[in-house]
């Protein structure tokens, strides 16, 4: 059964195949990629800004990431930076909710909050034409926010049933259970607050947070698109007088290596839920690109082992993928997959077979040109797929603390990669003993299944 | 732009997308180039250049959706679509996929009510590569009864994952037409059941692709970063030898008037909060009122100012969220061709009640019925089309602009479209937008959906049981 998916394939088609196959063209050389130029500048208070023109089409997308994410969060406060976000929109002490909602309209796009791990990132895509004024309108919720106790329950009660929706969903589950295990202690590892937490939170609480996090020094304001004239200006003038703030803390996490089977009762589903993996090296490593390039051959594209071999060969679930998933100075590798009950064990076996098989044996030659030729197309897609794609680059090397020449530098160290480098990187990193494997799915269906699986030693 | 230079080829009708008719609606100054021909087999062409990324967007449009398909083979035009990753002549099965792949792009396909897509995003030297692929799939599938096995494993999975194993799977997306609509076509599962998906003959793939899958039954787009004359040559060189086919006529999709109001209940064993979706079929596809409801979908449930936010959400607190729009969840107003309903959505809780919730969109509706929308109401709505129409346009590295341009000359014969369609809405007079709310906003147009948590057969559960 061990054979790669490729041999079989090839042997049952091989009779329709006509005598004569033609070979794809290959098109000329590929034209040179070259990132746009930025415009990055520091104002007196500390904020960060970075201006850089992207296409033709009038739209700008202007978002600032202000340093106030989970990590902002006591083990008391789990969601109170989303309750902050939602109740940023409820206007300013010049503007109310609506007139900041139809301001944003008539510019063409809407005010947009959202609190993640690390960040809330505050901002929106607008006509070129209005950039200026989207850029007053955002200085001033992030500055003037009037959070009124008067929508506090109303979205706490939003943000209660948001909650509830997600515990029902069987990817929500088993993405809570594995950061719990791989980042405890550490708001990394929680994703969900209780429902009696989040009734609690006061219009104290999000004052506090907001005025504590909202400051000049922890933010970057990106800018891209096709840009009008006078956003400097506008930018300088708008958020000049805003204060500067401290330094935000920084709060490393220990992230857990150990095999542990988490296995969360789902009655009747008709697929089981698998999330697998472990830390990995952070992107300032210098095994990172190596990591990425490993990734993507295993599980991280469509053509890759895991997916032909699970999908494509198998027929055991519609959309598995394989992700190194980031957080400030923290990496970790993901598998998941939804697979039909009955094949649970079976693909759990498929996934480790093709970890293994990568751990010993250096992939060929031509396997890992294709994924570098792979990653080399995808980081212009990457780079230029909308003007947010950019903004979303350029935020992930700025937060990771890394250089800007690691974009210009990126395509060179992926092809540079080596077969040996795959090897040895996933016999490193990828330790089966050390994963952390959450089933969500029917335990009476599948409990013998995962038994094999229990252990370290598989 | 920089598509000044054009060569017309002998089969060529060279629409010119630029000029004055476009910039009098378009202050900003943007027009999209579109150079739109027909081979003589009948394929549609579509060229659209932009230097924006060495990219490029090559899309094939098949005019087969999910509508029309077997009777006794619900969810076929979808597998179908799967086994054209299986295999043709001179690509076996995963070789599409590892060919674009490998050549640093990404791809996908995706089935809809009158189209199923097949499109590359590709570096720009990667266009012939991508014709080669397209072409080589158009002429013919070299497909196994073991490769359908596998892929309605990955269908059966796919529908499991999406729906079966999910809250609110289908909600509102999958079953609102079925309850909203009469004629089989629009009112039947498009995913499909799984044992219709499971029933699948390799003699029925063979039959479908053969009935569908032509030139004459087909647009491509090309959006990006190319020379127009090399592209043109090279579609010539890969799709001029196909043949065109004898196409089926197209079944009747005509859907009545509705005169009274539906509702329709669905238990969700697997939700815990109840849902509520409500759908209003929509007028005739480029009529005056067409482009109202274009209008009066952004006024009504798009951005934090829309007048169903600002009830439902803000004033009422019934949601956090509602959501929809025409052709919600599987595309927008422009890329189908048929009946179709226009949507909204929320999950709320239990201590809200249907009735409540519905009152409270009357009476927006009434707003809509009763008096024609200010001048400020109707000009951002404006704004908000022209704003969105941009974001089509550059939507996925130019896949959105490819899709426009494909529907625009599968269905109307007519891509450059795309840069007249704005000054359609602008043509939309307040009187009309009223003259709409009341012809197709009325209550007995619309479909109500509940879902309530729970198993069949068993009562929804109370909030405050929790």
């Amino acid at each position: 059964m061990r054979i790669a998916a490729g041999l079989i394939l090839f042997a049952v088609t091989l009779p329709l195949i006509p005598a004569t196959k033609e070979t794809p063209p290959q098109g000329p050389p590929p034209k040179p990629f070259r990132l746009p130029a930025t415009d990055d500048f520091t104002l007196p208070n500390g904020m960060k800004v970075t201006i850089v023109p992207y296409g033709v089409v009038p739209k700008v997308a202007i978002r600032a990431f202000v340093r106030a994410g989970a990590v902002d969060e006591s083990p008391s406060q789990v969601w109170l930076s989303k309750l902050n976000a939602q109740m940023m929109k409820e206007g300013t002490t010049t503007r109310s909710a609506e007139q900041v909602a139809r301001a944003a309209a008539e510019m063409g796009g809407q005010l947009e909050m959202d609190a993640s791990w690390d960040f809330t990132s505050a901002g929106g895509v607008v006509l070129s034409d209005s950039g200026p004024q989207f850029v007053e309108l955002l200085a001033d919720v992030l500055q003037n926010a009037l959070l009124p106790a008067s929508e506090v329950s109303r979205l706490k009660a939003d943000l209660g049933r948001d909650l509830a929706v997600e515990k029902t969903q069987p990817n929500s589950l088993a993405r809570e259970r594995f950061l719990q295990v791989v980042f405890p202690g550490h708001p990394y590892g929680r994703v969900f607050p209780s429902e009696s937490q989040l009734k609690d939170y006061t219009v104290d609480d999000v004052k506090v947070f907001y005025g504590k996090n909202f400051k000049a020094a922890r933010t970057h304001l990106y800018i891209a698109g096709k840009l009008d004239s006078g956003l400097r200006q506008a930018v300088q003038k708008a958020f000049s007088g805003w204060n500067k703030g401290d330094e935000p803390p920084e709060l490393r996490a220990h992230p857990v290596s150990a095999r542990s089977l988490q296995v969360i009762d789902r009655p009747g589903a008709a697929q089981s839920t698998l999330y697998m993996g472990l830390p990995v090296p952070d992107p300032t490593s210098a095994d990172y690109i190596a990591l990425d390039v490993m990734d993507a051959l295993l599980g991280g594209s469509f053509a890759s082992r895991i997916t032909a071999n699970i999908r494509e060969q198998k027929g055991y679930t519609y959309s598995p993928f394989s992700q190194i998933g980031t957080r400030a100075h923290q990496a970790f590798w993901l598998q998941v997959a939804d697979v039909t009950t009955a094949v649970t064990g079976p693909s759990l076996k498929e996934i480790f077979y093709e970890v293994d098989r990568l751990r010993k044996e250096a992939p060929p030659e031509q396997e890992l040109k294709g994924i570098q030729n792979y990653l080399a197309g995808i980081f212009i897609l990457k780079n230029t797929v909308s003007p947010d794609a950019l903004i979303g680059q350029l935020h992930f090397v700025d937060s990771q603390g890394l250089e800007r020449s690691y974009l210009s530098t990126y395509v060179q160290k992926v092809v540079a990669v080596t077969p040996q480098d795959i090897q040895r990187v996933t016999e490193t990193y990828l330790v089966p003993s050390k994963m952390t494997i959450v089933v969500v799915g029917d335990t009476s269906k599948i409990a013998d299944q995962l038994k094999p699986y229990q252990n370290a030693t598989p | 732009m920089h598509s000044r230079r054009r060569v017309l080829s002998v089969m060529a009708l060279v629409l010119f997308g630029g000029g004055a008719a476009v910039r009098a609606t378009d202050p900003a100054g943007f027009t999209v180039p579109v150079t739109y021909y027909k081979l003589s087999n009948g394929l549609r062409v579509v060229l659209s250049p932009d230097t924006t990324a060495p990219t490029v967007v090559t899309a094939l449009y098949y005019r087969i959706g999910f509508r029309v398909e077997p009777k006794d083979r619900t969810g076929f035009a979808h597998l179908f679509e799967h086994m054209m990753f299986q295999g043709s002549q001179n690509l076996g099965k995963m070789e599409f996929i590892r060919l674009v792949q490998e050549n640093g792009g990404v791809l996908n396909g995706s089935t809809r009510f009158d189209f199923t897509n097949y499109f590359e995003l590709l570096p720009s030297n990667k266009l012939e590569t991508a014709l080669w692929a397209e072409a080589d799939r158009m002429k013919g599938l070299a497909i196994t009864d073991a490769n359908l096995k596998n892929q309605q494993g990955v269908v059966g999975n796919e529908v499991k994952v999406n729906v079966i194993n999910q809250p609110y799977g289908g909600f509102p997306w999958l079953w609102m037409p079925q309850y909203a609509n009469t004629n089989w076509y629009n009112a039947h599962n498009f995913y499909g059941d799984l044992k219709d998906i499971e029933a699948a003959k390799l003699a029925e793939v063979e039959a479908f692709f053969k009935t569908y899958y032509a030139p004459n039954n087909a647009a491509l787009a090309i959006v990006g970063d190319f020379d127009p004359a090399q592209a043109k040559a090279m579609v010539e060189k890969y799709f001029g030898g196909i043949a065109a086919s004898k196409l089926p006529p197209t079944p009747d999709l005509a859907e009545p008037r509705q005169e009274k109001e539906k509702n329709a209940m669905r238990k969700d064993a697997l939700a815990n909060r109840p849902a509520l979706a409500f759908a209003y079929h929509m007028p005739p596809r480029n009529s005056p009122e067409y482009y109202a409801m274009g209008l009066l979908d952004q006024m009504l449930v798009h951005g934090d100012d829309s007048l169903l936010y600002q009830e439902l959400v803000k004033k009422r607190g019934f949601t956090g969220d509602v959501s929809g729009g025409i052709n919600a969840d599987l595309g927008d107003m422009f890329d189908y061709s048929g009946p179709m309903l226009w949507t909204a959505s929320l999950i709320h809780d239990a201590a809200a009640k249907p009735e409540q919730i519905l009152a409270a969109v009357d009476s927006v509706m009434a707003g809509l019925e009763s008096a024609s929308p200010d001048q400020k109401l109707l000009d951002r709505s404006l704004t908000k089309i022209r704003s969105s129409l941009y974001d089509s346009m550059t939507q996925f590295g130019g896949f959105g602009r490819a899709n426009l341009l494909a529907c625009f000359a599968l269905f109307d014969d007519d891509p450059a479209k795309i840069n007249s369609v704005e000054a359609e809405f602008r043509k939309v007079t307040p009187q009309i937008i009223q003259r709409t709310a009341r012809e197709y906003l009325r209550k007995t147009n619309r479909t109500v959906l509940i879902i309530e948590p729970g198993a069949s057969g068993e009562a929804p559960k109370k909030e405050g049981q929790q």
